[in-house]
């Protein structure tokens, strides 16, 4: 048997990188009143957003660590620098992005996919959106995709209207820091009725030893429209740690469609802690697409408030945990209106002595009659070093309910294995086949440039001594 | 349905708040008044310190599934000094062993005589510390068999007045069960109370544990106004090797009762427990059950059914820790709920690394046949060891199945009593299991009571 020798090792550092950037503002490692009383200086905020911050600061000081996940209080927020301004102005064109930050986005390979089939690449360099195009088409039909920092300039209206009704910033502590701090991310308003036909792209990456990354990520989608967001991340590797805490709020407007995929693959010193919401109005339907491989610590559970009648959710959660890392992710479904659905598909690995843990909430409150519901969570633990939770809370509070939730853990089974083998595979081939396959619920609603990158992720996080 | 009248509230009570006095002063006169050993007061001191200091709710994870706020505990009296009379009671038939308890007090004891020749030992928890004291600080000794973490087990370590012990020797095997019962009867009297059971290697016994109010028939719907009850009560569980031990529990105290309970089992090498439990009084139960299958392909299977109505909250517990080789754990918890009727369901199944080959299912099913009653299920799997037979849970919600009720209909059964055939059903799995027909009859004929009652009730409030 060759149960004892190693199956995979983690081979993410050969994808780190990190470039030495001239940073033309940056605040003082920790944070205070002044501190966010800087950042919101050096942006030229209107006051309504400094007073906003401020009282989110207040809120974050007094509100207590959570202690339901462990490890969080190892967070030094007084090293972290809060806010890193690298370029003087959001770039309008790829020509006028500097060399040496497109020297990193080469290495992303984002030029290539935006001539692909891209519709618009939002970059984020730390904390500023340093890049951003969006083709003309898109903003002939009216489509908004732009740094949210511009957005609260250009299009103030719709930017107050939305902004922290999703995530308040007393929702949690974390969605607390961000809303003091935050700085970057997306904001994306589709018009009444139109259709994006391409997804919209952006890249977050983390560079700078201690650099907090806050972004804040808004999307309204007006009736009857469509879009999808995609999002993902790399970061390289430090040694000591780093703090990524987004919020990311979506308003999906009656008949509205929207997708949001992630692929996050932070290095693994970075503790992400992420407040993703979104509310879905009447025949909406909202899908988070959700792929965990990076960090130490991801703390994230994108969820659904199901505000109108007919609205639909569709959440997909995979997380893969290695060595040193905890992904604590699932999902949310909270069913306030009459006729609704959810669907959480939650898929985890681990291996290596990695922590996967699914935690998810389903809850039909009094009044949301006739609700279907189903929650499926798989793991599957590569060995017995390894560790494998599941804390799902099912609330359920009509009598006319259909719900359902399934969990199951367990080993690759080795029946699977011997089949693969003796059709001529390697033991590691024929293992890395059927993580794949058993991830494969989230690849195939991948657009297919990232299902190809997030397989080849997963195999080389799968490929080691074997074979 | 009228409206009820409002009850006057002394003060608004949080959720986690207790309300029930219980003093250091008292626990030293609950010692004083049974007069064990320095050992034991020691052992009730650190219970207390443990009450005192610990919340109301350790585990993070259920923190915001606690309400204690139907127990209105401030008037009610703790019970401290156990009344022994052991008037002659006769045996009921089909069973070996039967023991009562009312408000505290010891009121019948008998054993069959073959039970007693086989060295079996069915009496008082003060009684068997003062015979046996070796056996019973072994028993009892640094509550091992008491959730440290948990407050209201170290309550009852602190405050227990009364207790039961059934010891079986090695190889005894019981064809009839024995019955333990406890009764409230006077109001606002507030009962702690421990049960122990050891079974030795090979022993073989079927228990029938009856949680009953002191007029059976009247049962669980009383009138509102009383001050309530308290009974906290426990079942520490020792299974020898190759053990094997069925207990059936009816819990049918009545809607002025608060019902704590604590059950703890430690499942030896090759040993078999099976629990089916049952709740249908009480108007707030906060029950907590622990297997512990330490010994190589132990078993443990726990059946347990809610049929819930009025104001009622049943806040349930369980945690299933494999440890040994091979165990298997087969848990199931179904909950059916009128009117204003609440469940929280908190399963966990722990596998250790060191239990390779387990097989753990944890299913968790709600029926709610009111739209104010709420189901709340919280399944939860830890596991450190993927070399299982199986680990997995299932949890569903929903209403009378459809197919089901026109299959009935079509057979000529009026559409309320097809109804009611699928909720009685789905709740027979447990009612099946109690190892007494009489007392069997008796779990159809509430449950019965009950969903006439219930939809009775509910029939009004829509007119």
């Amino acid at each position: 048997m060759t149960a004892t020798r190693e199956i995979v090792t983690d081979k993410r550092e050969q994808f780190a990188f990190h470039d030495d950037i001239a940073y033309l503002a940056e605040t003082k490692r920790g944070l205070t009143r002044a501190t966010i009383e800087e950042i919101s200086g050096i942006k030229e905020e209107p006051e309504w957003m400094l007073q906003y911050r401020l009282r989110a600061f207040d809120h974050f000081q007094k509100r207590a660590m959570p202690t339901w996940t462990d490890g969080l209080d190892k967070i030094d927020f007084d090293k972290i620098v809060y806010y890193r301004k690298p370029s003087e102005r959001e770039e309008r064109s790829w020509e006028d992005v500097p060399e040496q930050i497109k020297a990193t986005f080469e290495r992303l390979g984002i030029p290539e996919a935006e001539r692909k089939f891209l519709a618009g690449v939002g970059a984020q360099y730390d904390s500023e959106v340093v890049y951003h195009s969006v083709k003309e088409e898109l903003s002939k039909l009216g489509v908004v995709f732009m740094g949210t920092d511009q957005a609260l300039k250009e299009y103030p209206e719709i930017f107050r209207k939305h902004f922290g009704t999703v995530v308040p910033a007393e929702d949690n502590k974390f969605s607390a820091l961000n809303s003091a701090v935050w700085s970057g991310g997306s904001f994306v308003y589709v018009p009444k009725g139109v259709e994006v036909p391409l997804p919209l792209q952006a890249y977050f990456r983390i560079n700078g030893e201690n650099t907090g990354q806050f972004e804040r990520t808004l999307i309204v989608v007006d009736e009857g429209a469509k879009v999808h967001y995609i999002e993902g991340c790399t970061a390289p590797i430090y040694a000591t740690d780093s703090l990524h805490v987004a919020v990311v709020e979506v308003v999906a407007l009656p008949g509205s469609k929207v997708r949001y995929t992630t692929i996050q693959n932070w290095s693994n010193d970075v503790y992400n802690l992420v407040t993703k919401r979104a509310h879905a109005y009447e025949n909406s339907t909202v899908e988070w697409i959700d792929a965990n491989t990076g960090s130490r610590k991801t703390v994230k559970f994108p969820a659904i408030y199901l505000r109108g009648e007919g609205a639909t959710a569709d959440i997909i959660s995979v997380a893969v945990a290695g060595k040193g890392q905890h992904q604590d992710t699932g999902a949310k479904a909270i069913h306030l209106a009459p006729n609704t659905r959810s669907r959480i598909v939650s898929k985890s690995v681990s291996k290596d002595g990695g922590r996967a843990t699914y935690r998810g909430q389903l809850k039909v409150s009094p009044g949301a009659t006739n609700v279907v519901a189903s929650v499926r969570c798989d793991a599957l633990m590569l060995d017995d070093i390894s560790r494998s939770d599941t804390y799902p809370y099912i609330d359920i509070g009509e009598d006319d309910t259909s719900m359902t939730h399934e969990a199951t853990v367990g080993k690759v089974s080795q029946d699977q294995v011997f089949y693969l083998m003796s059709r001529g595979l390697t033991e590691n081939e024929a293992t890395n086949l059927i993580v794949q396959g058993f991830l494969e619920v989230f690849t195939k609603e991948l657009p297919m440039e990232y299902a190809i990158e997030f397989n080849r992720l997963v195999k080389l996080e799968m490929e080691g001594s074997l074979g | 349905m009228t409206v009820a009248s409002p009850r006057p509230r002394p003060q608004r009570q949080g959720l986690t708040d207790f309300t029930l006095a219980v003093t250091r002063e008292d626990v030293a006169a609950i010692h004083a008044a049974q007069g064990g050993p320095d050992w034991l007061l020691a052992d009730r001191e650190a219970g207390f310190d443990a009450f005192e200091a610990l919340p109301a709710e350790t585990n993070d994870l259920y923190t915001t599934y606690i309400d204690l706020r139907g127990a209105h505990l401030g008037e009610t009296e703790l019970h401290r000094t156990p009344v022994v009379e052991r008037s002659a009671i006769a045996l009921p038939a089909g069973a070996a062993g039967l023991l009562v308890v009312t408000d505290g007090d010891l009121t019948g004891a008998a054993l069959s005589r073959e039970a007693a020749a086989a060295g079996v030992v069915l009496t008082t928890l003060a009684d068997f510390i003062a015979a046996r004291p070796d056996r019973a600080r072994a028993l009892l000794d640094n509550a091992s068999t008491l959730p440290s973490n948990d407050r209201f087990a170290q309550l009852t370590r602190a405050a227990w007045s009364q207790g039961v012990v059934l010891d079986v020797p090695a190889g005894v095997q019981l064809a009839d069960p024995i019955v333990i019962r406890w009764v409230t009867g006077e109001a606002g009297r507030a009962v702690i109370g421990r049960t122990f059971i050891a079974l030795g290697d090979g022993a073989k016994v079927r228990l029938l544990e009856e949680l009953v109010g002191a007029d059976a028939s009247t049962a669980i719907a009383s009138s509102g106004d009383a001050t309530q009850s308290f009974l906290a009560g426990t079942l520490e569980v020792h299974l020898g090797r190759n053990a094997s031990l069925e207990v059936a529990s009816l819990q049918e105290l009545p809607e002025t009762t608060v019902a704590f309970q604590h059950r703890n089992a430690v499942i030896g090498e090759g040993a078999t427990l099976h629990w089916a439990l049952a709740q249908l009084g009480s108007r707030l139960v906060r029950s907590r059950v622990d297997n512990r299958l330490e010994g190589d392909r132990s078993v443990v299977e726990q059946v347990e059914i809610v049929f819930g109505g009025d104001e009622q909250l049943f806040d349930l517990t369980s945690y299933t820790r494999h440890i040994g080789r091979d165990t298997t754990g087969n848990l199931l918890s179904k909950g059916a709920l009128l009117d204003r009727a609440r469940t929280y369901m908190k399963g966990m199944i722990v596998i250790e690394k060191t239990a390779v080959g387990t097989d753990s299912f944890l299913g968790e099913f709600g029926m709610n046949l009111s739209k104010a009653a709420r189901s709340v299920a919280i399944p939860s799997l830890e596991i450190d060891q993927p070399d299982c037979r199986r680990a997995a849970h299932s949890s569903s919600v929903g209403p009378i199945d459809e197919t089901q009720l026109f299959y009935l209909e079509s057979r000529g059964i009026p559409p309320d009593e097809a109804r009611k055939f699928i909720v009685l059903g789905f709740l027979e799995p447990v009612v099946a299991r109690v190892p007494v027909a009489d007392a069997r009859d008796r779990l159809r004929a509430q449950l019965e009571a009950k969903w006439d009652a219930g939809v009775g009730a509910g029939a009004d409030a829509a007119a």
